[in-house]
């Protein structure tokens, strides 16, 4: 092990030295270009929906445990009630904005389902 | 010696992770800054700079193995005789090394963070990796201009190098400063992520959910690294204990209470959209922590054992302490507006309250180790005197406020969110109630019988009222623990038999309805978990007031009676490889009929490199009941009589099994759903996804399992000579007392107290008190007399007046100044919660369609996750 544990630690510094070398490379291309510009619109938009739907979980996540502790006998039916109303609420109002978020890429959507169709249409 | 030269080009190589790192910086304050496409270009500035770091380690673990001993750190930290895994271990073993693995673990994390970046968080993105970035260009920098692991000697290279100190030369040293430092280190993911969302402004849940993971393995591995530095300094050190609160131990404990605070806190944060002003300053307060800690441990300023890692580094963190303060607290200026909560505390019975409750403990306990910590640096500059704060301080007052975090542990899980009526909670305690007081009254009666009575013989560290208190506090302690710890357990189990009862009516049997409560809960009983680990633990530390000690002179053949045991000596035997010599002596345990039921060997080790520091191996027998720890003092090579300490120690077993338990619930916690795998996999179907809580689950099983088969039956080194060259004796409670206030003052035994340390100057001084205390000298006289003699410093624990009292008062009273504030706050969230609730949320009427979706949709939700 000692006679190739040296060798090993120098394999992996060339292939980390090489890697690195790339990266940084790539980087500056990168840099220099503003390729990636639309990815990063991209993703901006798929951001704020995923944000939404981390709200969504995080309200159904409540509402199951308010639920559970309410079985469980920790919350009163009265207090049970005002709370449940309360996230249910607040979980109906991120369910519209979802689909509010959603409204923006309908006629992206519609305008490719409709390409597709044209375009499975003709081949047929 | 290599043909290339390896220091040069490891000096270059530092060179130009500062450069990549900086341009990575700028590249990524340039995407935050309005130039978006810039974000790629960081992206892949990060993985440049992390590749060169590693190139740095491979580098240096490549001279380590060559033995390039042209390079300083490689010859005062290794030699030619050295095995290759603690050639490898050496990497760390030393400052420079240290903080070059610093930098290395810091950019594992940044390549993985980076990697489980990509498609998520754009915004917060670019400030991510230009924190990360800033935190690595720190190391860099420390290392080039002070402390770089490449410098050469300036004059001749040494044939051979020093080798690595003896007491590092441990399996647990190998494991135990990796586990620290990931733990250290990981907390830099999290505070990117915090200081990315106060420089965007994107405050509400998006930077806590994308923390949370992280913060949740980086807090596992500290729990990991603490729970091994007890193992290596219960079996290392060999002074018996496991915990002596040295100033770099308390380095790692101070980030661990203010993170765990945290972990509470936020839970908050996610639930009600509260706090978080207080998440934030706590998060930051983590991360601060953890290079105060840093700093702690390299500066050397502050009297340690771990003395093989001094230097003069500590300016350095000292300003970039300062500049992260300042940086942090004009940030939360700024952004105080949109730190305002969504919500407040609707009763104080909630469990939201509780947790502020354990907040306060938390940061009460932080508050405590911080001063007593740096008080001897204080005193030193506010008055010109040295002092020294010893473990009996801390043990005294730690006792009560680990209890109420313990009672905590057991409330906490009974009370509902957001408002508990005082009925449901009463009904919810009297089980656990209930078995705490059946267990209080099973110990009065029968402890004693059984080894374990309820109350101790009370010491005091002071002789005012204060230590009168304090002295009975930690008298009643063990009953109090025994029955609080029945308490918690009764209070989670209680918990889980709800659960599954509300399960089972939906037709589920037992069996299933347990294994569903836990899979689809797994955050909160994991955490249940891991309160039971923490119990565990409890009742380990529990059985520290029930230590039984005695030492002996034995010749070959002649036995020595301790508690139920009588253990006999054999023979003593010489063994020797490349690296020492060891000089062994064999004991047998006998049962009552004389019989052999165990065999243990403590020994004497002499390395090569290091043959004035003969390290003193002790050899443990470990139960569930009790460690029977065996030390050898000395042994005579012409008569071969030995000298042997052998301390029975209840329970400590229950202390690496509770460990064990809390990391298998933090694991489970932060295991991850099936809901967020397919996510993952919906995000990018066809490349490799990075999951974070699998690489850390993977880890950590195999930590757990590591721990869990070696267990602590082996024979360890002891610390070194200095430390632990002779032998004690106490002979009666006045003794132990006096001895356990009086410091050592031979000038190699730092911090430790004449009711430990063997020394020869330590055993000349018990005789000369000893004498003393036979004359009628008052104890309280022979303190004073001794203070007079060597200062203030030569005292283990300050005295109860002037500026002393500080120490103790501070704490106190920001605990009770703290405490009237959350009550007087919850009682104002109290009144404005209600007053949000009579108004409560309305719903558009356009929104009540979405009712039967909802219904639809939580539905699924249960069935998915």
């Amino acid at each position: 092990m000692s006679d190739v544990l040296p060798w090993m630690f120098l394999v992996v510094a060339g292939a980390a030295m090489l890697g690195g070398l790339g990266s940084l490379w790539l980087s500056l291309s990168l840099g220099l270009s503003d390729h990636a510009l639309g990815d990063v619109r991209a993703q901006l938009t798929s951001d704020a929906r995923r944000a939404l739907l981390a709200e969504k979980d995080a309200l159904f996540q409540e509402l199951g445990d308010v639920a559970f502790e309410h079985d469980a006998g920790k919350l009163s039916d009265q207090d049970f009630n005002e709370l449940n109303e309360k996230l249910r609420a607040q979980a109906r109002h991120v369910l519209h904005e979802l689909d509010e978020s959603a409204e923006a890429f309908r006629g992206e959507a519609e305008a490719l389902i409709a390409k597709r169709l044209e375009d499975s249409g003709e081949n047929a | 010696m290599p043909a290339f030269d390896i220091p040069f080009f490891g000096t270059l190589i530092l060179c130009l992770i500062l450069v990549s790192a900086s341009y990575t910086m700028a590249m990524a304050m340039g995407a935050g800054s309005g130039r978006p496409h810039l974000l790629p270009s960081a992206r892949w500035g990060t993985y440049a700079t992390c590749a060169f770091v590693l190139v740095a380690v491979c580098v240096l673990a490549y001279a380590f193995q060559v033995h390039d001993f042209r390079i300083r750190y490689v010859a005062r930290y290794s030699d030619r005789s050295m095995p290759w895994w603690y050639l490898i271990a050496s990497l760390w073993g030393g400052q420079d090394g240290s903080l070059l693995w610093w930098a290395f673990l810091l950019s594992g994390y940044t390549f993985f963070a980076t990697r489980w970046l990509r498609g998520r968080h754009t915004e917060l993105q670019p400030w991510i990796l230009a924190t990360l970035m800033s935190i690595l260009i720190f190391f860099i920098v420390l290392m080039l201009f002070s402390a770089n692991p490449f410098a050469t000697y300036i004059r001749t290279t040494p044939g051979d190098g020093e080798g690595l100190n003896p007491l590092l030369q441990n399996y647990w040293m190998a494991i135990h400063p990796p586990s620290l430092y990931m733990g250290f280190v990981g907390w830099s993911v999290p505070f990117a992520i915090l200081i990315a969302a106060l420089v965007t402004g994107r405050l509400g849940n998006e930077w806590v959910r994308a923390a949370r993971l992280w913060a949740m393995i980086a807090w596992t591995f500290l729990s990991l690294g603490l729970l091994l530095g007890c193992l290596w300094s219960y079996e290392e050190l060999g002074w018996g204990g496991y915990w002596a609160w040295d100033p770099v131990e308390n380095a790692s404990f101070l980030p661990w209470l203010v993170g765990t605070a945290y972990l509470h806190s936020v839970l908050i944060q996610e639930r009600r959209h509260m706090m978080r002003v207080w998440n934030v300053f706590l998060l930051a307060l983590t991360f601060v922590m953890t290079i105060f800690g840093t700093f702690l441990t390299r500066s050397g300023l502050i009297a340690s054992v771990h003395s093989f890692a001094r230097s003069d580094i500590g300016q350095y963190f000292v300003w970039y302490l300062g500049f992260l303060i300042i940086g942090i607290a004009l940030l939360m200026i700024w952004r105080l507006p949109k730190l305002k909560a969504d919500n407040e505390i609707e009763s104080l019975v909630s469990r939201e309250f509780a947790f502020l409750l354990n907040n306060w403990v938390l940061l009460g306990m932080m508050v405590f180790v911080l001063i007593a910590t740096t008080f001897p640096l204080l005193s030193e500059w506010l008055r010109g005197e040295e002092v020294t704060v010893g473990p009996g301080f801390y043990n005294k007052w730690m006792v009560p406020l680990g209890l109420i975090l313990l009672f905590l542990a057991g409330l906490g899980p009974l009370v509902a969110w957001r408002k508990a009526t005082g009925s449901n909670l009463l009904r919810a305690m009297m089980f656990p109630l209930g078995v705490g007081v059946a267990v209080a009254v099973l110990q009065f009666l029968f402890g004693a019988r059984l080894g374990f009575p309820p109350i101790v013989e009370p010491t005091e560290i002071y002789d005012t009222a204060t230590g009168t208190i304090l002295a009975w506090t930690a008298a009643v302690a063990p009953g109090v623990s025994f029955a609080t710890c029945s308490f918690v357990l009764a209070s989670v189990g209680q918990e889980f038999v709800r659960g599954v009862r509300v399960r089972m009516r939906k037709g589920e049997g037992a069996f299933t309805a347990l294994v569903h409560l836990v899979s689809k809960g797994r955050r909160r009983y994991g955490g249940y978990i891991v309160h039971v680990g923490v119990v565990f633990m409890f009742i380990g530390f529990t059985g520290a007031a029930y230590d039984v000690e005695r030492e002996s002179a034995l010749r070959p053949g002649e036995t020595m009676a301790i508690g139920s045991h009588t253990i006999r000596y054999d023979q003593p035997r010489m063994e020797a490889d490349p690296n020492k010599r060891m000089i062994f002596t064999d004991m047998t345990l006998l049962d009552d009929d004389g019989k052999p039921k165990g065999e243990v060997a403590p020994a004497k080790f002499i390395y090569r490199t290091h043959p004035q520091m003969p390290t003193t191996e002790v050899a443990i027998r470990s139960r569930p009941a009790e460690d029977v720890y065996v030390i050898m003092s000395t042994v005579d090579p012409s008569t071969r009589r030995g000298t042997f300490r052998v301390i029975i120690r209840p329970l400590v077993a229950w202390i690496w099994f509770g460990g064990i338990v809390l990391l298998l619930g933090a694991i489970l916690s932060m295991w991850p759903t099936a809901r967020e795998l397919v996510r993952e996999r919906e995000a990018a179907p066809r490349s490799f996804r990075f999951s974070p809580a699998t690489a850390v689950v993977g880890l950590a099983i195999v930590v757990a399992t590591m721990l869990a088969l070696v267990g602590v039956a082996s024979a360890q080194t002891d610390g070194s000579s200095s430390l632990h060259a002779g032998s004690v004796v106490i002979n009666d409670p006045v003794e132990r007392q006096l001895f356990g206030r009086l410091l050592c003052q031979c000038g190699d035994c730092e911090r430790l107290p004449l009711d430990t340390c063997a020394c020869g100057w330590a055993d000349d001084k018990r005789s000369e008190i000893r004498e003393s205390l036979a004359a009628g000298v008052d104890p309280t006289k022979i303190q004073e007399s001794y203070r007079a003699e060597f200062g203030a410093k030569a005292l283990a624990i300050p005295s109860d007046k002037g500026l002393d009292r500080a120490l103790w008062a501070v704490p106190i009273a920001s605990m009770v100044l703290a405490v009237g504030l959350i009550i007087m706050l919850g009682r104002r969230w109290q009144r404005r919660g209600e007053e949000l609730q009579t108004a409560a949320t309305a719903t558009a009427p356009g929104e009540l369609r979405y009712d039967s979706r909802l219904d639809e949709e939580l539905e699924r939700y249960e069935e998915d996750t």
